[in-house]
């Protein structure tokens, strides 16, 4: 029976008294691409570095192959490697800083032609940027050779935090690029972290959204913030920019978060039941969900974006196109508080 | 860059470990002296003479009386070379010391400027004193316990005066002689010293000291120099044997004369009379 | 004059062979030349004070840096219970005066003192041991402090590419390297300055542990400042050396 490389069980992580993971069960596959999706502050970096194994959590566990792990685990130390948000480098060359991680693991044997091949793979030329010194180089280069250093050791898992923040496109496109094809070439399971939702859909077999430390759905969902009002007739909800009112149930705070599961209307549907609230918007961004083929569109309400799965087969191309108007709907019965 | 790291800690080790000999105090003869007697640079020119004849090698280390007095209680010299009858005494009957022998004197002066404001010049140190305090002349005194110090207050003592303190025209340097002279330069005042240390602020000054000697020749200006062995029965340590050579050497006609013939500017600074 | 000249062969105080106008306040200048002078004619005493000095330096700040830098690189770098007070202390101690540790020092050394019979008193070593612990918590403190002030990334770096802890710390201190020498320079100095402690332990004796800084004590004392001036430039100098060499070790 093969393990999933991660196992989480239980996971709960605190700091100075604040709770900001909060994970109970979580499996991730061998040489699957995991999106995280969320916020500043919703958990994203303190995940990775847990799953990098750079940081021990406060409560539960982690299997890694099927083993327990935590920090310095020989199960796990040569072959999980995370790739930091901001550029960072040992002060010594970008060789000495490619061939680090091989020569911890005591690899001296043909050290210099793979630092060659691994600044290849990130588009440096060996000649040009072997020996400059770690202050000599932009954002930009500075964090592809940062990845370069953790390709060369063939890692099974890489994390990626945030890999395009920071640097400007032509590395992002790189470093992109460079990430996939460790995963086509070696099967490295990759977990990336981004703002960048669009991205994540196009390349990510699953994408988790975090929130506050908990991961909640899949992407369906569409987190809309209060203030919240108390409208006429006992019913709350807060004015969008275009007129329209989003109905709630009543929120458990005024600050309180709203999560809805919002569907467009197509010509089948017509009337809506009782708790059920369509709002007019605009259709702004398709694009198609790699693995399932499902499609996934971003609707325009007022100033709040829905976003929302669709399967191509259900809905029989009702010939939704970016800018249209359509309707979308959501029950007042499956809204989330949180 | 590392070989150079190397090299560097290489030097710094063999700098380090080299001259590790002469740590054995097996032919060494450790004197305690006051800072005054060494200003004079007599111990500079007597004391290579020893060693040449004898091949002990004598080390001195120069500090007030007060320090060398204790160093030699507490062992860490084996021989004292200083100028404070009194105290001197007082350490050989507490056991600390022996067979101290009287070496070679000079005496003090009391030196101030040529226009001598106070009118001292010639007088008895009695009625010198008398008139420094009367007229408030500026009077600089070394007032750090020293032989010399002790001194100069007994002057003010035998004079029937009270000691001067916190009066403004008194002036405590807490410094050696010459530093306590050049004060009083500096301040135009008056001062006491021994010949030997006037001598040598006099060659400073190439002949034209702004200092003259205005009073000596007192009988109570007597500076007397000894030297003490410290006692083994009080320091199992003490280089017994070997300070007694050089007691013997000092107070010997050869280390006499050379005493004697010690000058500076021409003049004698010490008057040797070991018996 | 002549036989002024007759009795001082090497005699440092009177080497006055060249003439200069007798005014008063013009020692720093005087100062100058005579500490040029001193070096070029190769002043026996001089050049004694000059190899005392750079020993007993030289002795303190190795023994320093060896048991320093393991200490306070380790004070930074790990987190236990008593890291805070530990600290403060150390941070008080970077400002013993030089007096004070002589005399404690001192006591100690006293034949009548608890390590007497080892005959360290006026002798070069113990000046170096008394150098070693004013030389201790500067190179403690600072290290510590370096350490500290290392970015928190490097840590994620260097155990996202596989390094065990034993790895990581001497990585970490590798990568503190500025930081260390600058505490070595820092302690350097102060140890190769200090006089209350050459003058308490070495008792200052001529040829043996007369320093450059003790040196400059007894000419002031003697109110020869022209002297001491020139000492102290040589002394200046001999730093700016040691600093030239230091800095290809600095160089990134």
């Amino acid at each position: 029976m093969s393990y999933p490389i991660y196992e989480i069980c239980s996971l709960k992580h605190t700091y100075v008294n604040r709770t900001v993971l909060f994970i109970d069960h979580l499996c991730i596959k061998k040489s699957s691409i995991i999106g995280l999706f969320g916020p500043n502050g919703s958990g994203k970096s303190t995940l990775l570095r847990i799953l990098g194994l750079i940081e021990k959590p406060t409560e539960g566990k982690i299997f890694f192959n099927g083993y327990p792990v935590e920090p310095f685990s020989s199960k796990a130390r040569f072959l999980v490697s995370l790739l930091p948000q901001e550029p960072f480098l040992m002060k010594r060359s970008v060789y000495n800083n490619v061939s680090y991680g091989l020569k911890l693991r005591g690899n001296v044997s043909d050290i210099p032609s793979r630092v060659k091949e691994a600044l290849f793979t990130v588009g440096l030329s060996y000649d040009e940027y072997a020996q400059r010194p770690w202050y000599a180089l932009s954002g930009g280069e500075m964090q592809r050779v940062a990845l370069a250093s953790r390709l060369t050791l063939k890692p099974q898992v890489l994390l990626l935090d945030e890999p395009t923040a920071n640097v400007d496109a032509h590395s992002a496109q790189l470093i992109k690029e460079t990430s996939l094809k460790a995963r086509k070439t070696s099967g490295t399971t990759l977990i990336i972290a981004s703002h960048d939702l669009q991205w994540l859909y196009e390349i990510c077999d699953e994408v988790l959204h975090l929130f506050q430390g908990k991961i909640l759905g899949s992407g369906q969902e569409t987190f809309v913030y209060g203030p919240w009002q108390n409208m006429e007739a006992g019913k709350w909800g807060k004015y969008l920019s275009d007129g329209q009112i989003f109905y709630v149930t009543e929120p458990p705070h005024k600050d309180a978060i709203a999560v809805i599961n919002a569907l467009p209307i197509t010509d089948n549907i017509v009337d809506g039941g009782e708790g059920d609230v369509d709002l007019h918007g605009t259709v702004y961004r398709l694009s198609l969900e790699r693995i399932s083929g499902q499609i996934f569109m971003t609707v325009l309400v007022g100033d709040l974006r829905m976003t929302m799965k669709l399967n191509p087969l259900k809905n029989n191309n009702p010939g939704w196109f970016p800018g249209k108007k359509i309707c979308i709907r959501y029950r007042l019965e499956f809204l989330k508080w949180i | 860059m590392k070989r150079l790291l190397f090299t560097v800690i290489c030097i710094a080790l063999v700098v380090c470990i080299i001259p590790a000999g002469g740590m054995a105090r097996n032919n060494q003869l450790m004197m305690a002296t006051t800072t005054s007697t060494d200003n004079t640079g007599l111990l500079d020119y007597l004391i290579p003479k020893f060693i040449e004849k004898t091949g002990i090698e004598l080390k001195w280390t120069a500090t007030g009386t007060g320090k060398a007095l204790k160093m030699g209680e507490n062992c860490d010299v084996d021989i004292l070379m200083v100028h404070a009858p009194a105290s001197e005494k007082k350490f050989v009957n507490n056991g600390f010391g022996t067979d101290r022998r009287e070496i070679m004197y000079n005496d003090f002066v009391i030196i101030g400027p040529a226009k001598d404001s106070a009118g001292i010049k010639g007088k008895s140190i009695k009625e010198a004193l008398q008139l420094i305090k009367a007229k408030k002349g500026i009077f600089v005194s070394r007032g750090d316990n020293s032989g010399t110090h002790k001194k100069e207050i007994s002057l003010w003592k035998s004079s029937n005066l009270p000691v001067p303190e916190k009066e403004k025209w008194y002036i405590q340097t807490g410094q050696g002689m010459l530093a306590t002279i050049n004060v009083a330069t500096e301040r135009n005042g008056y001062s006491m010293s021994d010949r030997g240390t006037y001598i040598k602020y006099e060659a400073n000054m190439k002949g034209n000291p702004p200092l003259k000697i205005l009073v000596e020749g007192d009988a109570v200006l007597l500076n007397q120099y000894s030297v003490i062995a410290i006692n083994k029965k009080h320091c199992a340590n003490a280089r017994y044997d070997m300070a007694r050579k050089f007691i013997e050497w000092i107070t010997g006609k050869d280390a006499q004369i050379m005493i004697k013939d010690f000058k500076l500017l021409g003049k004698q600074l010490f008057t040797p009379n070991a018996k | 004059m002549r036989l002024h000249a007759k009795l001082c062969n090497h005699h440092r105080s009177c080497s006055r062979t060249y003439n200069y106008p007798a005014k008063k306040m013009n020692f720093l200048l005087d100062g100058f030349i005579q500490a040029f002078h001193l070096l070029i004619i190769g002043d026996a005493e001089t050049y004694s004070a000059i190899w005392a000095t750079l020993r007993i330096s030289t002795y303190s700040i190795v023994c320093a840096l060896i048991t320093g830098i393991p200490i306070g690189f380790s004070l930074g770098y790990f987190n236990f219970k008593w890291k805070q007070p530990i600290r403060i202390i150390v941070d008080t101690l970077m400002a013993l005066p030089t007096v004070f540790i002589g005399l404690l020092v001192y006591s100690f050394f006293t034949y009548r003192g608890p390590l007497g019979h080892m005959g360290l008193l006026f002798t070069v070593p113990g000046i170096a041991i008394g150098q070693t612990i004013l030389a201790l918590p500067i190179v403690i403190g600072l290290s510590a402090t370096s350490v500290e002030s290392l970015d928190q990334k490097l840590r994620i770096m260097i155990i996202s590419m596989g390094a065990n802890r034993r790895q990581l710390f001497f990585s970490t201190l590798w990568e503190a390297r500025h930081g260390l020498l600058a505490s070595a320079i820092a302690a350097y100095g102060r140890v190769l300055t200090e006089v209350g402690i050459s003058m308490m332990v070495g008792g200052n004796i001529k040829w043996h542990t007369r320093t450059i800084t003790t040196a400059i004590a007894l000419e002031t004392n003697k109110g020869q400042f022209e002297m001491g001036i020139s000492l102290g430039l040589v002394l200046l100098i001999i730093a700016f050396c040691v600093n030239v060499s230091v800095s290809f070790l600095r160089r990134r």
